[in-house]
Formats: structure tokens, sequence, C-alpha cells
């Protein structure tokens, strides 16, 4: 026995353990949901992944002692083992079944995750048991016989061919370095003979495993020694009440996983979601490439060494060093940026399960399209859209969609869409939430707006509706209803956006849709800026929003309506000139301000940064360009700094910060389509200027 | 004796101020302060501070006092309280003095203006009276007086 087992060791193996059940419930969702949207009658084949999926997720199940998924995964695997056989046939109660049990599984791995009440099962166990068990024997009725209460658990124990042992295993990283670890000893307890239960046993110091084993060979206790293993037979009936009684009494109840009397915990309103993990599964073709760069790295290291042996004579080698240098180090930046990414499928996965539920439980109908799943974004981005992302979809369907009867009056189709969408645009990922239901209702919201003391603006456009939105306390509907009425609340959606230094906004027709867009940086902390200076301040924006830098005359900056514009191209551009934001609302700045302002407008041109976004071109009217530079993107997290239009803040060696701004919301109001009397008086201003 | 508290006294329109020295992290020279649009009047920007940025709350105006430029006995008072780290700009600091609680009294109607809402007691001494600084009411948020959430005027 080995001293090592460390708790950290034990937290590990159950970090590991999350990571894994994550990512195979994740298959088991998309190939069931991949099931129930063909349709078609499936080959038997198509059951295979499926089958060995759920095998792998009881065997894990099982190490850590989550009985209740074991018992599960148990039964839903014999019903997908007669699947894959084709012994049986897939009916759509028996793929509800599945679903559901993909759902409770979720729930308790979750519970188990957050120290929770673990779920029951029985329900859902004598449940898939109807369908697991081949019907030619008992043609299928609807009442199967009652099974006494309490009897649900696992297939009752054959009895002992052999005699019975107890294994006791503890894992220490010195074992584990000897490649003996729990699903070692596992395999070589299988091959001894019948494993007739195991479960971890968790005391101060550490996490030791138990298993009961049957065998007719006696085991030779000195070799088992050697992998951490001590054994003791046991008598028959120890075995039996050490089988049964296996959880209770030796694992303290913090982390205890006997099933509670807690029917389907999923459907009280409890969290879908789990608590964030901190395991990024990587790729290995990435790794590859960090490996490279390492490589590289050092070769240039050898060529710098190299050279400085040899007498510095010219500084052009020692420039080509270093030249070579920086590319390696920007190529390793992005690679390990590149290794943060995960799919938002991660995050849009659960959903389509959140809108059935709502469905069925609702008189309205409707189904989640999911666009754009293989977008990737920065796993600690999508470890907190979870939460905002669910309250988004349940909105969208209690207060979006309509009744059957509704929409069909209004010439829809009964069932409504949601269509949850990502994609990458420049240094950002787009995602969307859009239902082609009712739309905001804006005099509604005024209404409520005013029963809660709420000043509304005389005249509600999407952003003036998305404020009152996200006013705290704020909900559209009277009685707060299941799906919307708990939870976060949009004022905390708009929260976690902002905090991730993107933001949110809202399209609303009224009678067609609404439409959530949550616009997020990819990555955080390193971007690629364009510097410049405007009212005697250094500031930066993001390169990749930058389409190019224009100088302009200060005569050909023209007024229309709200908007400056510019002739750019064949058309026109909106521009915003930026010093005036930082002049009128800034005090009296100390210092060079001043004198550089006017010396530039002094001048007859003035640069403009061409901004791109899905809406169209803008412009930001500048005093000078400064340069290109990589920068570290520092948070502006205090309430009192947390402005819009501001992505935080930077350093450039000499201690003074740096804002970095979010061209996309300073040029919020200005991108946007002329109207036709726009494009008429623009072209006349356009044509007498020049 | 009961056991005095250390402060950091500092200079704000010719009074004086005293915060509790755990709540200060340090004392620094203002050198440069970064402007932020679309933030409370009285914060003239950030500065950074230990790879921080940090906003730079100008204590005259949040008194509603009349601004001074920048000088050289300007100084910034890094807070460090609840979390938070806010640097104060003030006039002058450079004294560090033992206030026995006997010398402080709460309040009373004696002070009256915006001050008033920003001070929770008075030291008083043999020479002169410290005003001691309700750090938390200080740092909290202030009513902003923008439109809710709007960006920059987009025009000129």
């Amino acid at each position: 026995m080995t001293d090592d087992s460390s708790p950290e060791f034990a937290q590990e193996l159950l970090d590991d353990f999350y990571a894994e059940c994550d990512e195979q419930l994740g298959v088991l969702r998309d190939l069931l949901t991949g099931l129930e949207t063909t349709r078609a009658d499936p080959a038997p084949s198509c059951f295979e992944p499926l089958f060995r999926t759920m095998h792998s997720l009881k065997g894990n199940a099982a190490i850590v002692g989550l009985r209740a998924a074991e018992e599960l995964a148990h039964v839903a695997e014999s019903y997908l083992k007669g699947l894959t056989r084709g012994e049986l046939a897939l009916s759509d109660a028996g793929l509800e079944k599945l679903l559901q049990t993909v759902q409770r599984l979720e729930s308790i791995i979750g519970a188990h995750r957050q120290r929770s009440p673990i779920p029951a099962v029985a329900d859902l166990v004598d449940g898939l048991k109807q369908f697991a068990s081949p019907a030619p024997a008992t043609p299928a009725t609807d009442a199967p016989p009652p099974a006494p209460a309490g009897e649900a658990s696992t297939t009752p124990p054959p009895t002992p061919a052999g005699d019975l042992y107890r294994f006791t295993f503890s894992p220490s990283n010195e074992l584990d370095a000897r490649g003996v670890n729990l699903d070692a000893v596992r395999a070589r307890l299988g091959a001894l003979g019948t494993v007739r239960s195991s479960h971890p046993v968790i005391k101060t110091g550490g996490m030791t495993f138990e298993f009961v084993v049957e065998t007719s060979t006696p085991p030779d206790a000195a070799d088992w020694l050697e992998s951490g293993v001590t054994l003791a037979p046991i008598s028959s009936s120890d075995a039996t009440i050490a089988a049964s009684s296996v959880e209770s009494p030796v694992v303290p109840s913090s982390l205890a996983s006997e099933p509670l009397d807690l029917p389907a915990a999923e459907d009280q309103g409890a969290s879908l979601f789990i608590a964030p993990s901190h395991i990024v599964r990587v790729d290995i073709g990435r790794l590859d490439d960090l490996l490279r760069i390492a490589g590289e790295l050092v070769i240039h290291r050898s060529r710098l060494e190299d050279r400085l042996n040899h007498g510095i004579t010219d500084s052009s080698a020692l420039k080509e060093v270093n030249l070579s240098l920086t590319r390696s180090l920007r190529e390793l930046r992005e690679a390990i940026t590149r290794v943060r990414l995960v799919p938002v499928a991660e995050v849009f996965a659960r959903l389509p399960f959140v809108v059935r539920d709502l469905a069925r439980s609702s008189t309205k109908k409707a189904r989640l399209i999911i666009e754009g799943r293989h977008t990737e974004i920065d796993k600690f981005v999508v470890e907190r859209l979870k939460e905002p992302l669910l309250h988004l979809v349940r909105n969208a369907f209690s207060h979006g969609i309509e009744t059957p009867d509704e929409r069909l009056a209004a010439g829809k189709p009964a069932e409504g869409a949601i269509v949850l969408s990502a994609a990458a645009e420049g240094g950002f990922v787009i995602i969307k939430i859009r239902d082609d239901g009712r739309g905001v209702d804006a005099r509604n919201l005024v209404s409520r707006a005013q029963a809660l003391g709420v000043s509304a603006p005389p005249v509600l456009d999407d952003k003036a509706i998305l404020d009152l939105l996200c006013t705290p306390g704020f909900s559209t509907r009277e009685e707060t209803d299941r799906a919307a009425g708990r939870g976060v609340g949009m004022s905390v959606v708009r929260d976690v956006v902002q905090d991730l230094g993107g933001n949110l906004s809202l399209q609303s027709v009224p009678g067609r849709s609404t439409q959530f867009t949550l616009r997020l940086p990819l990555t955080l902390s390193i971007v690629e800026t364009v510097l410049f200076s405007v009212a005697g301040q250094t500031c930066a924006v993001p390169q990749n929003l930058v389409q190019e830098i224009i100088e302009t005359a200060q005569s050909a900056i023209q007024p229309i309506r709200q908007t400056l514009i510019i002739p750019y191209r064949n058309g026109v551009l909106p521009v915003v000139r930026l010093g005036n934001l930082f002049g009128a609302t800034t005090p009296t700045p100390p210092a060079s301000s001043a004198s550089s302002g006017t010396h530039a407008t002094a001048r007859s041109t003035v640069p403009v940064i061409v901004i791109r976004s899905e809406a169209g071109f803008a412009g930001l009217v500048i005093d000078r360009v400064v340069g290109q530079r990589e920068v570290v993107v520092r948070p502006m997290d205090d309430p009192l700094i947390q402005a819009p239009g501001i992505l935080g803040a930077t350093e450039l060696g000499d201690g003074r910060p740096v804002l970095i701004l979010d061209a996309l919301t300073l040029l919020e109001g200005a991108i946007r389509p002329l109207s036709a009397s726009e494009r008429t008086e623009a072209a006349a201003l356009i044509a007498s200027s020049s | 004796m009961t056991e005095s508290d250390t402060y950091i006294l500092f200079e704000l329109a010719g009074s004086t101020y005293g915060i509790r020295s755990e709540q200060v992290q340090r004392v620094e020279l203002l050198e440069h302060v970064t402007a932020v649009p679309n933030t409370a009047p009285s914060v003239d920007g950030v500065v950074f501070s230990r790879g921080k940025v940090i906003p730079a709350l100008n204590l005259r105006a949040r008194f509603g006092l009349p601004r001074l430029p920048y000088d050289r006995s300007t100084r910034l008072i890094l807070l460090n309280v609840q979390q938070r780290v806010v640097a104060l700009i003030v006039d002058a600091a450079r004294e560090f003095k033992k206030l026995s609680p006997d010398s402080i009294r709460p309040i009373g109607e004696t002070l009256h203006g915006v001050e008033g809402n920003y001070v929770e007691g008075v030291a008083t001494l043999p020479d002169r009276m410290i005003l001691l600084l309700d750090v938390a009411a200080v740092l909290a948020p202030e009513e902003i007086e923008l439109p809710a959430g709007a960006p920059a005027a987009p025009t000129a």
C-alpha cells in the first residue's frame, strides 16, 4: 500500500470522469437526435455506436460508484444491444425513453458533481425494461407484471459458482506511472472471475476501491499486493450484504450516491447544467502543432547561440534570428489559442431537449434548429454562455412562440421554429437566437414598465426595448410561467455577455420574429490592434475589424440628418468623429490633449479608419495613425469604468493605459442603410463638393 | 488606553481627511490618467497598477468641488476594499497618523454639503480636525447622468 493516494488524485479522477461523461452524453444526444430527425427505419448498425457509448458510460459510472447511473445505463445498454442485433425494433416511445435516459443520466452526473441528491431512476429503469426484454415470449402488453417496489435494481446476482473475495485497490500516482490504474485492475479482476460489485471508499487521505469478486481460482495475495491491491476471502452471506448496502456506510454523505426519492429532478427546475468544467479535450493535431513550434524555437535559439559565439560583427544576423523568433512566438500564441477553442456544440447540444421538454408540457409546439454547431469559441466563453443561452431559448419559447391556433390564424405553421445559430466573424463569434413568433409587443412592455414604475422612453426602438427587458426584475408576463419566469433574467444575460467583452442586441419584428444577437470575442486576452491617436490620447481598435485606413479631406465630411458621411468608393461612408467622444464626456483633461486636438483639426486631411461589420462599413475619424501592435487586453471590470464601446485597456511599455475600443459598438448608430431620401441628399452633397 | 488605528491623511480643498490604513494599498504620484468616455463625471479615467486597470476617481469632482489641474503634490491613493482596487485623486497626501478612538466621534449635524455624505466620523486633535472618509460611500456607483447604455454621440 502506498500513501500518496492524495485527495487531489481522487479529485482528478472524478474530473476525468465528468469530462468523459460530458463527452459520452454529448455523443449519445447527437446520435439520438439524429435518429429522431431522420425517422426512417434505421438499420441495426446505426445503434452500434449508441450501444458502445452507453456501455463505456456504464463502466465509468461503475468506477466512481455512481450506482444510479450505472443501473440506468445498464438497462439502456441491454435495450440498445437488442436493437443493434436486430432483435428489437425502435419505436417512437422507445426513442423517447432513450432520450429521457440521457437526460436523467445527465442530471445524475450533474447532481454527483454538485454533491446534491441523486435523482431516482426506478421509473425509467422499469420503462426501459419493457422495451429491452424481447417481445416474443410475452406479447407486449400495456400492463407489465408489476415488480415489487424496491426490486427495481440491477439484475439479481446469480448464485455463487466460486468463492468470494474482497479486493481493495488504492490507486496512487506511483502505481499509475507503472500502468496500474483502475481500468487495469478491473480488467485483471474480470479475467480472474466475475466482479460482483465495485465501489469507491472515500476516507481522509485518499480514495480506495473495493471489488467483490467471485472466482474459483484462489488469487495470489502477494502478487496482487504489488499492484496496490489487498484481498481477503469473504463468506457468501457477507458478500450479499456488501453488495446490497454498498454505498451507505462507507461513503461520506457529501459524496453519497444512493438514489433518493426525487422523481425526475430535471423537471423540477433544477439547472440543466452542471458546474463549469475546466477540462479541454484537445485534438492531437493541435498538440503536434505546438510541439513543432517548440522545435522551431529550439532551432532559433541554437542559431542565436551560434551567432553570439562567433562574435557579433553585424547586427543583421541577429535581426534575422529575432525575426524568426517573433514569427515562431506568434505561431505559438495562435496555436495555444486554438487549443482553447471548443465547438459551440458543447453548449448547444442540450438545448433541443429543453425545447422538447417545454413543448411537451405546454400546448405550444416548437422545435429548435441548430446552425453552425462546429463554430469554435474559447472554452472560458462557452462555459459562461450556458445559462444565458438556456434563458434565451426558454424565453423564445414562452414569450415568442404563439399557440398553434394563434399561429395558424397568423398564417404560420402550427409548429414554431427557434433557430440557434453560431458563426465566426473576424475575431468574434456571433450567436443568434431567433424565433418566428409574435415579436416583442411594445405596448405591453410600456404598460408593464409603468406598472413597475420604470420610466420607458417615448420611442421604443429595439435598443430601448432591450434596455427595458434588461431592467432587473422586469418580465413581460403577468404570471411568470414555468419556462422563463425563474432563473437568470435578461439583465443577467446581458451582464454575462458584457463581462465576456461582448454585446447583446435585439431585433424584433412585431408579429413575425424576435432575434437576440450575442457578439462575443473568439478568444480573450491577446489581440492584434491598430493604434492611433485622437484628442491627444492613444487608442487601439482590433485589427480584424479594420477594412482599411483612408485619408479624407476635412471638407468632405458632411452632416446629413443625424449622421456624418464622406464619399467612399462609389457611395458614402457614415463616419463618427472619435474626438467628440473624448472631448464631450471627459473632464478637461490634463496635459497635452487640447493642443494636438486643435492641431489635427487645422489640417486639411484626416485619417479615417474604415470598420467593417456584418451590417456594412463605417468610419472612425481620428487624428493620426500610430501603427499596428499585438497587445494584451486587460479587462476593465470595476463598475466605475464599465463603459459601452470599451473592450479593455492595454499598456505599451510606458505604464499608461491605452483604451481598446469596441469600434462596432461605437459605430452602432452610424452603421445602417441610408433611407432613399438620405441617399439622394448624400448624392447631391457629394456632387457639389467634388 | 484603547488601541489606536493608523490613518493615511490627505488634503482636499483645504480640509484634512483620513482613511484607515488597512484600506489603502499605497499612495502614488500621479503621472498620467487615461480618460474613459461614457463613465461617471467624477471618474477622470484609468491608471495601471500592477497589471490591473484601475479607475481613478477625482475626489474633488465626487464632492462637487471645482477640479484643480494635476500638479506635483497631486496624489493617487490606491484603495483596496471589497475586492476592488480604486484610486482616489486628492490634492496632497503625506502623513500617517495614529488616531485614538477617544478622539473620534460620529458626525452629527455639524457637517453639511456633499462631503457630509462621504464622511463617517471626525477626529479632533488639539491643533486641527480630521474628517474620516466613508470609503464605501465614496466607491458606491454614482447615479450615471448619461442616458442608460448610450454609446458615443454619433454626430458633431
